[in-house]
């Protein structure tokens, strides 16, 4: 299991962030999300690996300076 | 020890006013030239048509300059205001100022907006904001007691030079053994030898036992500070309750202050953690998506830039409480204690410095290809020491590497400096030249716009490729965001006001990542929305980084994520609340629209504001050289072939930089026109009668400005 956002959902092996945003099923174009203290950006979510066990935050960035 | 000598030039005591509903009602004005002072009284109709913070102050600089001034003209006008809100103590990022003038980059109005103590103690002293004209040669210091109720001119010798040193002076001098009572404007040694000084704004720290500085960084509102012979502003206040500021509600104040407040606790450690590494965190996002600009923006990344991303600025900030007004739950002004700088006249001496935020990192780092966190450090202290502006050095040295690695300029114009992209030594060295007035340093305090003049005439550079590759616009230097694959964003700058600030608009993510702004009008409308509902903010008193730095856990289920509505009702509702009105949010907008509009009007009146004053360089908009296309080569062929529907087959890349080029100079023309329409400007980017009519704003003086410029 993995907690997004303080919720549990199901992992697997070799999970990524686009695989877990996929499984999540949220259509929101996230640009980063942050996995236990790394942050990961769009372009990296493919390759980047979800942990098992790992807590997951969907950082909707808008902002800029 | 400095043995500090004042002497009183001029006095006036005052009865303090009672605040009511957020206003003083009145603003104080101070002349150098001849010692006078005295106070104006804030109308129900200028409150009505401007709103005070900003506002206030483009009206009283608008009254004080004709269309001759110039930056260091005695009756150019230096304002700085509060607003309504300015001085809540329980709702986050309630203690913002802004000054304005006329700036010596850009001839034309400045404004920048700053954290610190200052406004609030301005306006609780009886005043909605401060006018400073004249000059004089003798060092001043203005002294706002709104404890005693006078306002004093002061000759003070033996201050110090550098920033951090004259704001301790001041703070133990006039404190009285009570320094929260005291706030300090001061710039520092740069700032008369440079065009880009800027002025430090103090907040008192408690828990550290120092004072600290925040900066209103821009257009170099610090070399105008010095220039009239200002060496501080001090304003002197006593403790700050909920009730100072007379809400009209405060039960439904306390109410919507608690929520935004609790919002962000919960919602800020699981997304930007400002409270904790401050606007560091975009550093590496940035260097993800390109945006990050490297080598005077040649390029928006490189393999380097974790090495000053946030997890290696998280160790370095010292922990604790670093709200710069009373009360703000993001509290995002991030120190580095006990540094140890390694040059110049700090050497070796431990220092407290606030910051770096991502603007210095990107500026004084990447910008220059240097990747070395403890180097950043070292130059934002000493640029705010010196009271320069860290974005405006960092671009500006960036500017001048580039040149240097283009054969442009060479040693014997640096007095013999190596300004390789990459070598800290010298970006250092200039910096302190710039401090000290001396040497190639002096040439670059000048600022890009002015460099790009003097390589030319002096050194014999080619103009044309300076004006591609020097990153300025109105004559202000750009802010740290690569613009080039956004065309929104390059509106966000070549269609600010006072330059290319992102300060209006940060369209870079829902126009370049998201896609969600993909015709003329969609961007338009964004180029007319958020540069409205930021420039709010600086007419209220109010930090904007509490509205979109973090949002509201189910925001993404909102109609328009990126305007975060939540917010903007709570920021009506707080508004309602302290004045006493019935608005909605549209009302909100429509406010901030007199002003934009009276600004635009304001730049037209002193000889600029229209469409050839919005141009940008084209390496805001594309590749300048062969080796930048090449190095994103396969965008860009992708781009000429997939929406373009050029063939590109046999073109050799020369040819495609000069077809890419002219594809993307007319989309920016139609980006002009486009946003012209819909802000009620003419082709020209004037204000057509029609819209300052609608707007209320159609008062002789500008009606007169309108007339001279052909707009009847």
């Amino acid at each position: 299991m993995v907690l997004v956002e303080g919720r549990q959902f199901r992992w697997r092996e070799g999970m990524t962030v686009a695989d877990l945003l996929a499984d999540l099923g949220d259509p929101y174009p996230y640009a980063v999300v942050r996995v236990n203290d790394t942050v990961v950006s769009g372009p990296d979510f493919e390759k980047a690996a979800v942990p098992k066990g790992s807590e997951v935050h969907l950082i909707p960035l808008i902002a800029g300076g | 020890m400095t043995d500090l000598k004042v002497k009183e030039i001029a006095r006036l005591s005052y009865a303090r006013p009672a605040i009511k509903r957020g206003y003083a009602n009145q603003t104080l004005y101070v002349n150098l030239s001849d010692s006078k002072i005295s106070i104006k009284p804030v109308s129900e109709k200028m409150k009505e048509t401007f709103v005070g913070g900003k506002g206030f102050d483009l009206w009283l600089l608008w009254n004080a300059v004709n269309k001759d001034t110039k930056w260091n003209s005695p009756e150019n006008a230096l304002c700085i205001a509060c607003g309504p809100l300015g001085g809540t103590t329980i709702y986050p990022g309630s203690g913002k100022s802004i000054v304005t003038s006329i700036s010596p980059t850009t001839g034309s109005v400045m404004d920048s907006n700053v954290g610190g103590f200052f406004g609030p103690y301005l306006k609780f002293s009886g005043f909605d904001a401060l006018e400073i004209q004249g000059k004089t040669g003798a060092p001043r210091v203005i002294f706002i007691d709104g404890i005693n109720q006078q306002v004093q001119i002061l000759e003070v010798t033996g201050l110090p030079q550098g920033a951090h040193e004259i704001t301790e002076v001041l703070t133990n001098h006039f404190g009285q053994g009570k320094p929260r009572n005291i706030s300090v404007v001061s710039t520092g040694p740069g700032a008369k030898h440079s065009l880009i000084g800027l002025l430090n704004f103090s907040w008192y720290d408690p828990k550290r036992s120092r004072a600290r500085l925040k900066q209103a960084g821009r257009g170099g509102l610090g070399t105008v500070f010095a220039d009239k012979g200002l060496k501080a502003i001090v304003a002197r206040w006593e403790s700050v309750t909920l009730a100072l500021n007379d809400p009209a509600d405060e039960e439904t104040l306390k109410k919507v202050a608690k929520l935004h407040s609790q919002e962000i606790l919960d919602q800020d450690p699981k997304q930007n953690q400002m409270s904790m590494v401050g606007t560091a965190h975009l550093v590496t996002i940035m260097n993800d998506y390109d945006l990050l600009p490297t080598h005077n923006f040649r390029y928006g990344q490189h393999p380097q830039a974790p090495n000053v991303g946030m997890e290696v600025y998280r160790p370095l900030f010292d922990k604790g409480f670093d709200g710069c007004w009373m009360g703000c739950s993001l509290a995002c002004s991030h120190g580095v204690k006990d540094f140890a700088p390694t040059t110049g006249p700090h050497a070796g001496r431990k220092v407290f410095v606030d910051g770096p935020e991502y603007e210095t990192i990107a500026g004084c780092g990447s910008n220059h290809g240097i990747f070395d966190p403890l180097h950043i450090i070292e130059m934002n202290f000493y640029c705010d020491n010196y009271g320069l502006d860290s974005i405006s050095v960092g671009t500006s040295i960036a500017f001048a590497m580039e040149c240097f690695e283009m054969g442009l300029i060479n040693k014997t114009h640096t007095g013999g400096m190596d300004l390789s992209f990459g070598n800290k030594t010298s970006a250092l060295e200039i910096l302190h030249q710039i401090g000290r007035g001396e040497g190639f340093g002096r040439v670059v305090g000048q600022g890009v716009r002015k460099m790009k003049e003097i390589f030319s005439k002096e050194f014999g550079a080619d103009r044309a490729i300076m004006e591609d590759i020097g990153m300025e616009a109105k004559g202000l230097e750009f802010s740290e965001y690569m613009p080039k694959e956004s065309l929104a964003q390059q509106g966000g700058y070549g269609l600010a006001l006072k330059g290319p600030q992102h300060d209006e608009a940060w369209l870079i993510f829902l126009d370049m990542v998201h896609n969600f702004l993909p015709t003329f009008e969609q961007k338009a409308e964004a180029l007319h929305w958020f540069p409205l509902w930021r420039t709010w903010f600086g007419l209220c008193g109010l930090c904007k980084l509490p509205w979109n730095d973090v949002v509201p856990a189910d925001n993404k289920q909102t109609k328009e994520p990126a305007k975060v509505i939540q917010h903007v009702e709570w920021y009506t509702q707080y508004f309602n609340a302290v004045t006493g009105k019935s608005l909605k949010p549209a009302d909100l907008i429509f406010m901030s629209e007199k002003v934009y509009n009276l600004q635009r009007l304001l730049c037209l009146k002193l000889g600029f504001g229209r469409r050839e004053h919005d141009a940008i360089p084209y390496r805001a908009m594309g590749p300048v050289t062969v080796e930048e296309y090449e190095s994103r080569a396969e965008r860009y062929d992708k781009q000429l072939k997939e929406i373009h529907r050029i063939d590109i087959g046999g073109m050799g890349t020369a040819e495609k930089v000069k077809t890419l080029r002219k594809l993307r100079e007319e989309k920016y023309e139609q980006l002009k026109d486009a946003v012209y329409e819909r802000r009620g400007w003419s082709k020209d980017g004037i204000p057509t009668l029609d819209t300052v009519t609608r707007l209320g704003i159609d008062l002789p003086e500008v009606l007169d400005v309108l007339k001279a410029h052909g707009v009847a």
